[in-house]
């Protein structure tokens, strides 16, 4: 019975991603775009934060990997956004694979410190290699070329074309992120976050484990980067920057870091926030900062952690790990 | 005649001026249950954390079946068939008892690296995980959440965690601490049936005498880091020097 609700409350997000697409203004189609680039990068994010346990303020980093890997490519070798993407995403996989390295011995303050100095030098390297990057002005006239898979042609340069690759990517990652939070491996990854020294005596490498979560976080935060450069029609340096890899940790907390959809909820939340808040006020940071802080407070658990509270307070207890909501 | 499972060679550590282990030499052999013991302080968790790998050694050596692990990580060590529990409980406190169990059995049967497979699907692991929560009495309790567990069966799974990963070798840092009488006895029933099994051999460190006299093959004492006395339960009792240390302790009478 749950489970049929579950698959009818699945069928009408969908219709409703697809109508969107279908129906929907540029400005919504783009602003949902943005939504589901965010809950991309959130989604791998909060597999380190919310799972492992780790907090990284360095993810920016590897998002602009994926932009400027895509952007590169397309400027320099072939407007086929199928390869820039491949190659964004497996450059910000090895960034991943290569910090992440370094980063995972430590833990807590001292991991987190490190992901963010390693963060900083990503963004000066991008800023200072003027020749590569384009340095403050970023890659631009990155064009939305129809993605050529050999036997068939996709076009995405219209708006509302490229929102059904952005979406089909979504559901990609939604999917993989279910399976890894349901498999052994992402059962291996709470026992990390709740006690790391004990998982060393099941005989698993923690440090293993760590940075296989950091890379695939990495990986999906590259995608999002990529997905985001194609929207932008370009590669921003600021992208890179420490205060946007604040951006998934914020949309995890106000989501729910202890639950799957909470990424996804928080990205709807943060974009609409902002959007309105921006219409109506010149330091919108203040009151973004306010009612973000209000939410958090309020709401231990996020929001979507907080609504399921509401529904089964008679259950006493549930396991942090066991649900995938 | 069997090679000893673990070797043990002029083993020392200090903590500033506290020494905790003063060229310590000594020999395990398989399927003998040995207990560990000693007043306070007397270097008991120390030997165990240098020779599961959670301390760094000052000098000596360790030999696992021959093979030198002096210095090798906690997991390869556990991976060899070395194990331990925790004299404070050490377990997955926001985990299902169920999940606190297999994940040790998921790493037994090399599985805890599948991404894409739901963990659930895996019907091997999760036989192992149900004996193992019957043989530790945890069961019933299989769906709650560890730190909702009472003190006792928080220790029970300690234990059950420990067994879960089948070592050769266990070690067991007072594993009866903070139990009740039932409790207790159903430990020390597992330990004796298991070692009479002969896949794990255990080595124990224990403070309650009656525990300690009834169940082992071979009584180790240890004070201020040095073994004082290494024999059988007999041995122990009649050695003056234990006697020593315990002086005043109904217990050795
Ligand atoms: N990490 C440490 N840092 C400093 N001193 C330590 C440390 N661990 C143990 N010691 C000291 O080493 C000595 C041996 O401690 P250990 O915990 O091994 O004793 P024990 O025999 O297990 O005692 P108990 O029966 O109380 O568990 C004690 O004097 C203790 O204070
Ligand atoms: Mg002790």
């Amino acid at each position: 019975m749950k489970r049929f609700w579950t698959y009818v409350f699945i069928a009408l997000i969908l219709a409703g991603l697809v109508s969107i697409g279908l129906f929907a203004g540029r400005f919504v189609v783009y602003l949902s775009m943005r939504v589901l680039i965010l809950s991309i990068f959130a989604l791998g994010y909060n597999l380190l934060l919310g799972r492992t346990g780790l907090l990284s303020f360095g993810h920016a980093a590897f998002y602009a990997g994926g932009a400027y890997g895509l952007g590169l490519i397309s400027i320099h070798v072939t407007t086929n956004p199928l390869l820039g993407i491949i190659v964004g995403v497996g450059l910000a996989c090895i960034m991943a694979l290569v910090i992440g390295f370094f980063c995972v011995r430590h833990t807590e303050i001292y991991f987190a410190m490190l992901t963010l100095a390693f963060g900083m030098m990503v963004f000066s390297l991008i800023w200072n290699l003027r020749e590569v990057t384009g340095g403050d002005d970023g890659l631009v006239g990155i064009v939305r070329a129809p993605i050529s898979l050999g036997f068939a042609s996709i076009p995405i340069t219209k708006t509302s074309h490229y929102y059904f690759f952005v979406l089909f990517c979504f559901i990609l990652t939604v999917a993989l992120i279910y399976l890894i939070r349901r498999s052994p491996f992402g059962l291996v990854l709470s026992g990390i976050r709740e006690n790391d020294r004990r998982i060393e005596f099941a005989g698993l490498s923690v440090r293993n484990y760590r940075l296989a979560a950091f890379v695939i976080s990495g990986t999906f935060a590259g995608l999002a980067g990529a997905l985001g450069a194609l929207l932008e029609s370009n590669a921003n340096p600021f992208s890179a920057h420490w205060s946007h890899s604040a951006e998934p940790i914020l949309v995890s907390l106000i989501g729910g870091i202890q639950t799957f959809t909470g990424p996804v909820v928080g990205s709807v939340v943060f974009i609409l926030l902002r959007e309105i808040i921006e219409r109506f006020t010149q330091n919108w940071m203040l009151w973004f900062g306010l009612i973000l802080l209000i939410i958090i407070m309020g709401l231990r658990g996020g929001v979507v952690g907080g609504v399921a509270q509401l529904f089964r307070r008679k259950r006493s207890h549930v396991a942090k790990s066991g649900g995938n909501r | 005649m069997n090679a000893p499972l673990l070797e043990i060679k002029r083993l020392s550590k200090a903590f500033g001026r506290v020494i905790a282990a003063s060229n310590i030499d000594l020999t395990i052999d398989p399927g003998v249950l040995t207990s560990i013991i000693g007043p306070n302080g007397a270097g008991k968790s120390t030997l165990i954390n240098m020779l599961s790998g959670s301390l760094p050694v000052d000098s000596g050596r360790i030999l696992f079946q021959g093979a030198d692990i002096t210095h090798l990580p906690i997991h390869h060590r556990v991976r060899m068939g070395l194990c331990r529990s925790f004299q404070v409980v050490n377990i997955f406190p926001d985990l299902t008892v169920f999940d606190n169990i297999q994940i040790p059995v998921l790493a037994v049967h090399k599985r805890a690296r599948r991404l894409f497979r739901p963990v659930a699907r895996e019907a091997g692991v999760r036989e192992e995980v149900s004996q193992v929560l019957d043989r530790v009495g945890l069961a019933a309790e299989a769906q709650t959440v560890a730190s909702a567990l009472s003190h006792g069966d928080q220790r029970l799974l300690e234990v059950g965690i420990a067994l879960a990963v089948r070592p050769r070798l266990l070690f067991l840092d007072e594993p009866t601490a903070g139990m009740n009488p039932v409790e207790r006895v159903r430990v020390l029933e597992n330990i004796r049936g298991l070692s009479e099994e002969g896949k794990t051999t255990f080595v124990i460190v224990e403070h309650d005498m009656d525990i300690v006299f009834s169940l082992s093959d071979r009584v180790v004492v240890l004070h201020h880091g040095v073994i004082i006395g290494d024999g059988t339960t007999e041995d122990i009792q009649k050695s003056a020097r234990v006697r020593e240390v315990y002086l005043g302790e109904e217990v050795m009478t």
